[in-house]
């Protein structure tokens, strides 16, 4: 990282770089998707009465009775398919905004474009509940869109400079808020479900869902690792950025704008699960470094992982109650955050 | 202070802009002109029209039709309590922007209704009968912790706390806490309509017995807020200059802070923790009385917040007639443009 000459050497260098730290850079995400898999069979029948481990485990190999791998078929495997794949929008989404805001802080939750989307699938519930559920995606995304452009907008004087980005996020993702809580409140007959959903939930997703969501990850996530490289460039500040040759402004919008669209997908099949998009990214990063090749996918993994576990403990705490994913996930990811907080504070670098 | 030779509450209250007093007496006018209409709206508005007449006799001249009994029993305490509420939020929120510098600072921003909204739920999942002095208590308590949580986090003290980071803190720190509000409501199995007055504050379902938990902390705030004011002032020239002219600026803040806690703590175990009043009224008044006087804002402050409460109060009420809509509703509705402003203006260095 420190032979950073601004150069057209700096492809070579960083690929230099790459190559000795090549190892750990596969090694990491790798062992993160074997633990994630252990995960998803080990925990699949939690909280149901009468599957255990051994059943899971059974029906992979084919041993168990078939009412049991009905169950784990039709009701069980869509919620794990979904955690890794909410996991995985919510981790590279926070991971690309944190490298082109530069703000260690920021994520699809904390500037506005999960609210946005929740405003968006919202209201499409509300306007037209007889409307095919594949638009409910489509709906959080141009919210998640709108608010992002909100938020581009307002911030923009001269150009966006990071910290407004953030700020001008945290007040439009209140303004969202209070249209969510607005809205709510004029149609109370779906208020449990909808402060449910605002709170995160996978309960009773089943196969449609995947196949709705599934789409905006395999499309958006490959796109996102193609700019793995300039959000490396970005990453080294607006004018060494230009410097290099890097059309900043415009590769930011194309960056957001995918980001946007991974988040808000994920907030319409899941709800507002918050703190995965914060904290998975910080956790890739102290796994890999930096590096966006790198950090994408395990940042993908580790919230992969992350929403294995929190909706593993959200079925398995009390049940038959169950815990909203996107409690545990605030429970998990909270304090963490609080830790990150505290060591930003006492760094003497990231004062901004 | 005694043995300085430039005495403090002289420097302080020379030392901002001339306020103009015709400009201050036209603000003070109106609002009171607003909160009187208010105040008649408030009691005679509901699902039982009472007429204004009816209504102010009930009041003054008393009576036992079930009108009168509607008015006294159930209307007078809510708007009484709209009025202080929207005072004690305010002020804090001056306190607040004028302790920490920071023009989008307020006791919401800050997780300061957040952290008290979140002891005041789990106190009454633990013991359901609470009320009164222990509530508010554990309200301060939350909130105190939760604000000092947050400034310690963003670096207070540091010298490295910057508007933003502050925030940014503060901001995320509330979501968890209100997120653990949620999750202690789960847990005691409450109906949709508890939850949302917890997690947007109103003062739909006030009693007398609030207003009066709530008027001693009101009136004891803007006591202390008030003796405050010229440390304020001082402070407001920047926290070298306040320094060079005597000021105790750790002092300051520290008392800043117990005001502020106390009075948003009072405020948030009878209401809840409603939004974005501490943030907008503080700018509402120094922007029309053109002043950066704490003698003129604070009290001002706490008048525009009543009327404002007020009539949010009023206003909530028509988001679904004849249904209550907790008031927190309309302050956030209201009050989330304001602060998309304040933060576009920001001045961001670097």
């Amino acid at each position: 990282m420190t032979t950073t000459t601004p150069r057209r050497s700096t492809a070579a260098a960083l690929d230099s770089a790459d190559a000795r730290r090549s190892t750990r850079h596969w090694t990491v995400p790798l062992v993160l998707v074997a633990i994630s898999l252990v995960l998803s069979v080990v925990t699949l029948g939690i909280g149901t009465a009468g599957i255990g481990v051994g059943d899971a485990v059974g029906m992979l190999v084919g041993a168990t009775d078939p009412g049991k791998t009905h169950i784990m078929l039709q009701f069980l495997s869509p919620r794990v398919i979904l955690c890794w794949l909410v996991g995985i929008g919510l981790a590279v989404s926070g991971s690309v905004l944190q490298g082109v805001i530069r703000n260690p802080l920021a994520a699809p939750d904390i500037i506005g474009i999960t609210k946005g989307a929740g405003v968006g699938a919202m209201l499409m519930l509300l306007w037209f509940p007889m409307a095919p559920t594949g638009a409910i995606p489509v709906a959080a995304f141009v919210g998640g869109l709108l608010a992002a452009l909100l938020v581009y907008v307002f911030a923009y004087r001269r150009g966006t400079s990071p910290v407004r980005l953030a700020l001008v996020g945290i007040a439009v993702s209140a303004l969202c808020e209070a249209i969510i809580r607005l809205l709510i409140v004029r149609n109370p007959p779906d208020v449990n479900a909808a402060l449910i959903w605002l709170t995160g939930s996978l309960f009773g997703r089943s196969m449609s869902d995947v196949w709705q969501f599934l789409p905006w990850v395999v499309v958006l996530v490959p796109l996102i690792v193609l700019y793995a490289r300039r959000l490396d460039v970005l990453g080294l500040g607006d004018d060494l950025a230009a410097g290099l040759g890097e059309p900043v402004e415009r590769t930011r919008r194309l960056v957001l704008l995918l980001a946007v669209a991974l988040a808000s997908a994920s907030v319409a099949v899941a709800g507002t699960v918050g703190f995965i998009g914060l904290i998975a990214p910080h956790i890739a990063r102290s796994l890999v470094g930096g590096r966006h090749l790198a950090l994408l996918p395990s940042s993908a993994a580790v919230g992969v992982t992350l929403m294995l576990v929190s909706d593993a403990i959200g079925r398995g705490l009390i049940p038959p109650t169950e815990i909203p994913v996107g409690l545990v996930t605030a429970f998990i990811g909270g304090p963490y955050f609080l830790y990150l907080l505290a060591k930003l504070a006492r760094s003497t670098t990231s004062g901004r | 202070m005694a043995t300085s030779v430039i005495d403090g509450p002289e420097v302080g209250s020379a030392a901002p802009r001339r306020t103009s007093g015709s400009r201050v007496l036209v603000i003070v006018i109106s609002c009171i002109v607003l909160l009187i209409i208010g105040f008649g709206l408030s009691l005679s508005i509901g699902t039982a029209a009472i007429s204004f007449g009816a209504a102010l006799s009930a009041v003054f001249l008393g009576g036992s039709t079930p009108a009168d009994l509607i008015v006294r029993a159930i209307r007078l305490p809510r708007a009484l309590l709209s009025m202080l509420v929207g005072a004690n939020m305010s002020v804090g929120g001056v306190i607040m922007q004028g302790i920490t510098a920071n023009p989008i600072a307020a006791p919401e921003i800050l997780g300061v209704s957040a952290g008290a909204a979140m002891v005041v739920v789990a106190a009454l999942v633990a013991f359901p009968t609470m009320g009164g002095l222990p509530l508010v208590a554990a309200a301060i308590v939350g909130g105190a912790v939760i604000g000092l949580i947050v400034l310690l986090l963003a670096g207070a003290g540091t010298g490295r706390t910057s508007n933003v980071r502050l925030a940014l803190a503060g901001v995320t720190i509330a979501a968890l806490v209100t997120s653990l509000t949620q999750a202690f409501i789960i847990f005691n199995d409450n109906t949709a309509d508890n939850v949302f007055f917890w997690l947007v504050g109103g003062v739909n379902f006030a009693k007398a017995t609030d207003v009066w938990t709530l008027l001693p902390w009101t009136v004891i705030g803007m006591v202390a807020a008030m003796a405050l004011a010229s440390s304020l002032n001082l402070l407001g020239l920047g926290e070298d200059m306040a320094r060079g002219l005597g000021a105790k600026v750790e002092r300051t803040r520290v008392l800043g802070g117990v005001v502020i806690v106390g009075m948003t703590g009072a405020a948030v175990a009878v209401a809840g923790p409603i939004t974005f009043l501490g943030l907008v009224t503080p700018h509402i008044v120094r922007k029309l009385a053109a002043t950066t006087n704490h003698f003129v804002i604070i009290p001002l402050s706490a008048l525009m917040g009543s009327t404002l409460l007020l009539w949010a109060d009023i206003g909530s009420r028509f988001v679904r007639w004849p249904f209550e809509s907790p008031t927190g509703v309309v302050t956030a509705v209201i009050g989330a443009p304001f602060f998309i402003m304040l933060a576009r203006r920001q001045k961001v260095s670097g």
